[in-house]
């Protein structure tokens, strides 16, 4: 894994308030500081109500932060943008396109030719295991399917980094097992910086690289920093992975 | 072990799921309560008790036989009323029907949009349209026939305002119901608000869209029938209403019975325009 000088994903000191119902003030991250390097794997770890989706939000541009920055490659994030790939909780596909045509969506957009954009979105539908099915809606998919669309569609419009937000919470346990093979898979073939969200110990160790774990309570500050060292493929009952989550779990109020 | 446990009649859950088709010999219990014996049998006491309310006179002459009024329909397929055939009557309410829902449609979807994607057009649109929405059509005939005369103006005038509330509103919900996290899709692959605008907003609202058409033309039909029968020379009010005053009850009957084919035909035709359009929604069968 190399590492450059300069790290790809830069926050300083970010905090970020809420006013909501006029004069409600609702205090959501306090005093975060985030780097990311090149082709990272990082995993925002947390409970519920930590402020972590916030956070990401906040990297992809989707929400100003109340104090600091956020800057990728040197350059300061003002708003949402193509050069970061959100993938969301709840899928987010549009029901009135295929899978074909959520994931050529970014390239479309960018008036990419259209032999061309086939081609790249039928590349990515390959990469994550949905060949076949390029023809059908969002509504004859299952979950994992849907996700795995939104995968495809973040990568599709090649991005610096991809950012993921509890993007398996909605899947049952064995599909979330399967869809963390996967990414690990994905990433392995394709390496992207990435930014990943979960209140899942076991997940955080099996994808990243680092995990930054979140205190629980509004506002969401940092609590520890962890490296994970193990060999990938990662096994969840590797005596050394099992004893890491133990140190983890037993750091924070999570319960495993 | 003699003792069972749990409720043993049907449960609701079962009889709505769809009929099994399973090949059984035939038993007669099982005719009898095979679901269209059943509507067979309905049917044919639906039209009993017509025939015998008929034939016992009990509301006078208001009421025809049914046999009376299939003749009373193919007499009109064939003679003329007022000049005009019965081809000519169903085209003069059709094309009031497809005029007036053309004008308020072209104007009310367009306008529902932008309304809601814009809080002035909003601010200056919204008083107004709260003012007409509760007043029922109808109650502009007269002051459409002062305005406009009683020819085909005034009619055209009631279906516009009739079909007007309910695109627009269904327009302006459709936009305004959509996830917002859908821009959030957008605006991460790289659009502007032109891109949320274009491939977020219409192709979200289109199943509100068409659900206000289809609201509309309902009211659309209720507007001509009502307009016909205050003043018209031609359409299928106009031959009910003649029914009524020359007191040929099978002409009313008649006039009914082929206004709500036509009624039924132009709900049809919406019904695959959307299917055709909108090819990513759930089958679902309301027929």
């Amino acid at each position: 894994m190399e590492s450059k000088a300069q790290p790809k994903i830069i926050c300083q000191n970010i905090s970020k308030v809420f006013i909501q119902k006029g004069t409600q003030r609702v205090h959501v991250l306090e005093d975060i500081s985030v780097d990311v390097k090149q082709n990272e794997f990082v995993v925002i770890l947390g409970p519920g109500q930590s402020g972590k989706s916030t956070l990401l939000r906040i990297i992809a541009g989707l929400e100003t932060p109340t104090t600091g920055t956020v800057s990728l490659d040197g350059k300061e994030v003002a708003g949402p943008g193509a050069d970061r790939g959100l993938v969301f909780q709840s899928y987010m596909l549009f029901p009135w396109k295929t899978v074909l045509g959520n994931v050529e969506l970014g390239p479309k957009l960018r008036n990419v030719a259209k032999q061309e954009r086939r081609e790249l979105a039928a590349h990515y539908i390959n990469l994550v295991g949905l060949k076949g099915f390029e023809k059908h809606y969002p509504h004859q998919l299952s979950g994992g399917m849907k996700q795995r669309v939104g995968i495809a569609r973040a990568y599709a419009n090649n991005p610096e980094v991809m950012l993921l937000d509890e993007p398996f919470g909605q899947l049952d346990a064995q599909t979330r097992y399967f869809m963390e093979k996967e990414t690990a898979r994905i990433w392995e073939t394709e390496r992207r910086t990435v930014l990943f969200v979960t209140n899942n110990i076991e997940e955080a160790i099996y994808l990243g690289d680092r995990i930054i774990s979140l205190k629980g309570k509004l506002p969401g500050r940092m609590h520890e920093l962890y490296e994970v060292h193990l060999p990938r493929p990662r096994d969840n009952t590797d005596m050394n992975f099992l004893l890491l989550r133990q140190q983890i779990s037993d750091a924070s109020e999570l319960v495993l | 072990m003699s003792s069972a446990t749990g409720t043993t009649d049907r449960s609701i859950a079962n009889e709505i799921q769809a009929e099994v088709k399973e090949r059984r010999p035939f038993s007669l219990k099982a005719f009898l309560k095979n679901r269209w014996f059943l509507y067979a049998v309905s049917l044919t006491f639906f039209f009993g008790v017509w025939k015998y309310v008929d034939y016992t006179r009990v509301l006078g002459n208001g009421i025809a036989a049914p046999e009376k009024v299939v003749v009373a329909i193919f007499r009109l397929m064939t003679d003329t009323i007022a000049g005009k055939s019965l081809w000519g009557h169903t085209w003069a309410s059709l094309a009031r029907i497809m005029i007036g829902f053309s004008i308020a449609a072209g104007i009310a979807v367009p306008l529902g949009i932008l309304m809601a994607l814009n809080r002035y057009i909003n601010a200056v649109v919204k008083p107004v349209f709260d003012l007409i929405k509760p007043m029922p059509p109808f109650a502009w005939i007269s002051c459409a026939i002062l305005w406009f005369g009683i020819g085909e103006p005034s009619k055209i005038f009631i279906i516009v305002i009739g079909t007007f509330v309910p695109c627009l509103l269904n327009s302006y919900m459709g936009i305004r119901l959509i996830e917002p996290e859908l821009y959030d899709v957008i605006r991460m692959l790289g659009g502007n608000r032109k891109d949320e605008i274009l491939q977020v907003g219409f192709p979200a609202a289109f199943p509100a869209i068409f659900a206000g058409l289809q609201i509309s033309l309902s009211i659309a039909w209720t507007c001509v029938l009502s307009a016909e029968l205050v003043s018209a020379r031609s359409g299928l009010g106009f031959i009910i209403i003649q029914g009524m005053q020359l007191s040929q009850p099978e002409l009313v009957l008649a006039g009914m019975v082929i206004l709500a084919f036509w009624a039924w035909a132009t709900t049809l035709l919406v019904t695959y325009l959307e299917k055709y359009l909108c090819p990513w929604k759930r089958e679902t069968s309301l027929a």
